[in-house]
């Protein structure tokens, strides 16, 4: 059963990285701003599942607090990146 | 751990690469921004989140912070694909095969009430 479980995540981690190649080109072949901005999300939260997909392989649970804070501050990124796209302004 | 939690773990594993896997073919497949929100929004609430459940099934002493990160991700992936899709709407991105566009008349008053005009190029 362990090996099973094992080769899943090693199966899930490769698709994942796979899908961020994807998400990364289609960082920058978008067609507009608010396509890439999107894209870039999608890149940080494939990046979170990868890191996540690591806890889950090697065992060491300090991966979580990775993944924890990957995704607050990719959030608060984009927030102002969108912000900043349909104001013309930062603040 | 028993063989019923890795069964659980192997499935949660599974449904989220699912979820991630078909967001992403969605980003590339659907039409125009709009529609691909839809599937990246997918990506980030659902795949991550069923993730860091099997994180939190296998290494219960994380449970606490894993279920910390899926409580995030739940709150954080729509507020954030709101701000693009109005991000999107200010810019003037149009709606491909758009059935109605109720956004219409309130995009106009913004326009006549600002002194210069949003730019109408999306950039």
């Amino acid at each position: 059963m362990e090996e099973i479980l094992g080769a899943v995540f090693v199966i899930a981690l490769v698709a994942h990285l796979l899908l961020l190649g994807v998400a990364a080109w289609r960082v920058l072949r978008g067609e507009n701003a608010v396509d890439r901005l999107l894209s870039v999300e999608l890149v940080s939260v494939l990046a979170l599942c990868v890191v996540l997909l690591t806890t889950l392989i090697t065992g060491q649970s300090i991966y979580v607090d990775v993944a924890l804070g990957l995704a607050a501050l990719s959030f608060i990124g984009t927030l102002a990146l969108a912000k900043y796209l349909a104001d013309q302004r930062m603040f | 751990m028993t063989v019923v939690v890795q069964l659980l773990i192997l499935i949660l594993v599974l449904i989220g690469t699912s979820f991630s896997i078909l967001g992403v073919l969605g980003l590339i497949r659907l039409p125009d921004v709009y529609a691909r929100l839809h599937a990246a929004g997918k990506v980030g609430v659902f795949g991550a989140t069923l993730l860091a459940a099997a994180v939190a099934l296998s290494a219960p002493s994380t449970a606490s912070k894993a279920l910390i990160l899926v409580a995030l991700l739940v709150i954080a992936g729509p507020v954030v694909s709101h701000a693009l899709a109005s991000a999107a709407n200010r810019l003037g991105i149009p709606v491909k095969h758009a059935l109605r566009d109720d956004l219409a008349k309130a995009r106009r008053q913004l326009s006549s009430a600002q002194p210069n005009p949003p730019p109408d190029s999306p950039c």
